[in-house]
């Protein structure tokens, strides 16, 4: 048996993915502006996805409601149904999965999988792919763009060229020429500053960018630069990692209504920490950081760190320590996004001494978690969480949030600090 | 004020209480160090309210009186005086302090010296004694073993308990524990108290290593302990709380036992490290059953792994335990024997490591978990 020699690395996308949900499951919307996301033009929410039909007008997700309904006057909004989407996105990695047990699952819509050693089963890369789109089309009603290439960073480019229902294929070897005369901002780790200092060289497409000699890269972006001159020259090496090996977890909520109240906050932070521990437990992992991210009515988004004396995966540690973060963070501004990461994962714990008051709180915990299994997310929570919406994490909700930005999944404004 | 001491006495002094110097206070006077004129000679007191240091420097008193002044100024001043001469102190007025040595002289600026805290000293009667060199070396043993973040305070004490000629020290964090008994020259009452490790830590550096007992005082409160050596007085604060029931967590038997030379155990924990510290930390003692005579030690991270086998003498079961690089080191480091035994009970049951010879201290560590 031959190992396959063109490319193996497929990145699926669905397309418009919560709208299409949508539009599947109710006629009326269908060939429609469908803006998923919140309550009506009225609100204060973002926009989660916009269908293809919306998306002519402008609207763009994590735009806002309003700006969205000014741009798009007959649009239908409907609210965003987290549990809904998140039972469909499992149906499409179970797909997936059918092909390779390689699938790497990006986030609720998106997954890179390796079918490097699926050849001998199911054929070619190209023929996988498009297996892959016909089960999502027959069986699920919904497409999904993908793209097929030797790296992950090519792959992507790919599935993102002929949106929606594309199929586009990178042979090995010509990964920098199909890149060449596509722009830079296709690249991902390309952001306002780096395309600023780039727009001094007169580089505006990819192939402009890989014809920059490399000590000028280096010397204006330093190790960036290096690293942006290998993508653009469609070298990548990260390999495609199974959901074993998440990096970290994440959940996030977005409000309704932009808020300064801290006690809304701090309950908000208190369901994201339950749910992140949850996912910890699940996962048989312990994190070892914590970090919180603010965004604000401006859409300026910070993010926070901070290293624990030891990795846990207990909702109160984590929400006190996100707490303690977000603190200064929130002061005097109105919030309209918060969310908890949990990350440096580990599955090796360090055994205890004096380990017997934490037993006992874990001990509930574990017992919650049998009554959540048996009876649903729903059926056991804290007094404090009751009458509130935050528990179920839904939105755009990577379950890998290292890896998406990896992927170029970059919120606007967003930069990072590290108080550790 | 009005007095002569020689200049390397008095830099000595001040750099012996620099050490409680507080950098960042509240309370600007904490960043001095008090000079005062006492029993026929110079009293230097710095404090930073968890812990005080007094040294005694001899010298010529004229005229009586205190000051205070910031610490790392007037040692940078005196360190710069020419050695081996006198140095004169004087009040030029009642908060400016003149210094004058060789043909050199400095005005240094002070802080009324009411206004520095009282700090408690030794009374007369010492609670027991201890040989300096015996307590030097235990509190050597068992420092280290204390927990560095505040988590949990009473963790970053040291639990000092006197019964009879005996004393106890333990200390830990969550993941380790060392113990050290050792014997006091008085009996004392029973008695438990909690001394900050930082304290433990200056107290090490004052010890000589001589058999000169150090004087125990528990301040009546009980919220303050001293420690009087000739020309030296150190007060710590003392940690309230209860100090975790070591005891039991302490083994009582072990299903393996290897017995290693330290220098060697440490140089193999010390090359498996480099490759732990880039992940978890984590390193594996393996001990194959009666027989192969060695223990094999190993890590592996996504950078590399490494393999290295310690001569051994065995007895037992074959075990593989996995810890944290950091507390086996720590312990193979301060432990003071050539000899060691290590004995465990099973992969996620403490290991313990005792010197051979020395049945007054023990050292645990708790085992990491590691997915099989």
């Amino acid at each position: 048996m031959r190992r396959m020699t063109g490319p193996t690395i497929l990145h699926v996308d669905l397309d418009a993915f919560f709208a299409a949900v949508e539009q599947r499951d109710r006629a009326e919307l269908r060939g429609k502006p469908v803006i998923v996301g919140g309550g009506g033009p009225n609100d204060r929410g973002v926009v989660s996805t916009a269908s293809y039909e919306a998306r002519v007008f402008g609207v763009r997700s994590a735009m806002p409601l309003r700006t969205a309904g000014r741009l798009c006057p007959h649009g239908i909004f409907v609210p965003v149904d987290g549990a809904k989407y998140a039972r469909v996105s499992r149906q499409v990695m179970a797909i997936l999965r059918r092909f390779t047990p390689r699938v790497e699952q990006v986030s609720i819509d998106e997954a890179f999988l390796d079918v490097a050693g699926s050849a001998a089963l199911f054929g070619s890369a190209e023929s996988i792919a498009a297996a892959i789109k016909s089960a999502i089309r027959d069986e699920l009603e919904l497409t999904a763009s993908v793209g097929v290439g030797g790296s992950k960073l090519v792959a992507k480019v790919a599935s993102d060229l002929h949106k929606p229902d594309g199929l586009v294929v990178v042979p090995v070897g010509e990964e920098a020429s199909f890149l060449a005369p596509l722009p830079i901002s296709r690249l991902w780790g390309v952001g306002p500053q780096t395309r600023k200092v780039l727009g001094e060289y007169g580089v505006a497409t990819i192939g402009d960018l890989a014809s920059l000699p490399e000590d000028l890269l280096q010397r204006r972006l330093g190790k960036h630069g290096r690293e942006l001159l290998s993508r653009a020259r469609g070298i990548d090496a990260s390999p495609v990692g199974d959901d074993a090996e998440a990096k970290s977890v994440s959940h996030e909520h977005t409000f309704d209504v932009d808020t300064g109240d801290w006690e809304i906050l701090e309950r908000t932070l208190l369901g994201l920490a339950e749910g992140v521990a949850e996912r910890l437990r699940k996962g048989g992992v312990k994190a070892g950081t914590i970090g919180v991210k603010v965004r604000d009515q401006d859409f300026v988004t910070l993010t926070r760190q901070r290293t624990l004396p030891e990795p846990t995966d207990l909702p109160e540690t984590i929400w006190q320590t996100a707490v303690d973060l977000a603190r200064r963070e929130v002061r005097g501004v109105l919030v309209r996004l918060i969310g908890i990461a949990a990350s440096n994962l580990s599955d090796r714990e360090q055994l205890g001494l004096f380990a017997e008051a934490e037993g006992r709180k874990r001990k509930a915990i574990e017992a919650a978690d049998a009554i959540r299994g048996r009876f649903g997310p729903r059926a056991i929570t804290r007094a404090r969480l009751l009458e509130t919406d935050v528990a179920a994490p839904f939105e755009r909700d990577f379950s890998h949030a290292p890896e998406a930005k990896r992927v170029g999944k970059q919120r606007p404004g967003g930069h990072a600090e590290d108080d550790s | 004020m009005k007095l002569s001491v020689m200049q390397e006495n008095l830099a000595r002094g001040l750099q012996v209480v620099s050490r409680a110097v507080s950098s960042r206070s509240a309370l600007p006077v904490l960043a001095n160090v008090l000079l005062r004129t006492e029993d026929a000679g110079l009293k230097l007191t710095a404090t930073n309210l968890e812990i005080g240091i007094s040294y005694w420097v001899p010298g010529k008193i004229d005229v009586d009186g205190a000051l205070t002044v910031p610490a790392r100024l007037m040692a940078d001043v005196v360190n710069s005086l020419p050695s081996g001469e006198r140095v004169d102190l004087d009040l030029e007025n009642p908060t400016t302090l003149r210094i004058r040595g060789g043909r050199h002289q400095a005005h240094l600026r002070g802080i009324d010296a009411e206004e520095f805290p009282v700090i408690p000293s030794a009374g007369d009667r010492p609670t027991t004694r201890i040989s300096q060199k015996a307590l030097r070396r235990a509190l050597s043993e068992v420092i280290f073993a204390a927990a560095s973040d505040e988590a949990r305070p009473i963790l970053t004490g040291v639990l000092t308990r006197f019964s009879g000629d005996q004393v106890t020290l333990a200390a830990a964090d969550n993941y380790r524990i060392a113990v050290k008994t050792l014997s006091s020259l008085d009996p004392v009452e029973e008695t438990s108290v909690v001394v900050p490790a930082r304290s433990y830590a200056e107290l090490v550096r004052v010890l000589a290593d001589s058999d000169d007992p150090v004087d125990i005082m528990l301040a009546q409160s009980r919220s303050q302990i001293v420690f009087h050596l000739e020309g030296v007085d150190l007060v710590s604060r003392l940690i309230d709380g209860q100090f975790p029931n070591y005891q039991q967590v302490l083994p009582t038997s072990f299903s393996t036992r290897a017995v290693v030379e330290r220098e060697e155990m440490l140089k193999a924990v010390r090359l498996s490290a480099l490759i732990a510290s880039s992940a978890a930390n984590v390193v594996k003692l393996r001990l194959e059953g009666n027989g192969t005579g060695a223990v094999g030690i190993s890590a592996a991270a996504d950078i590399g792994e490494t393999q290295g086998e310690v001569e051994a003498g065995l007895e037992g079961e074959g075990v593989t335990v996995a810890f944290n690089a950091r507390y086996l080191q720590e312990a193979l480091q301060n432990v003071d024997a050539d000899q060691l035994a290590l004995e465990f009970t099973g992969p996620l049951s403490p290991g313990v490591v005792r010197p051979i010879g020395d049945d007054d201290y023990v050292h645990v560590i708790m085992p990491v978990r590691t997915p099989s």
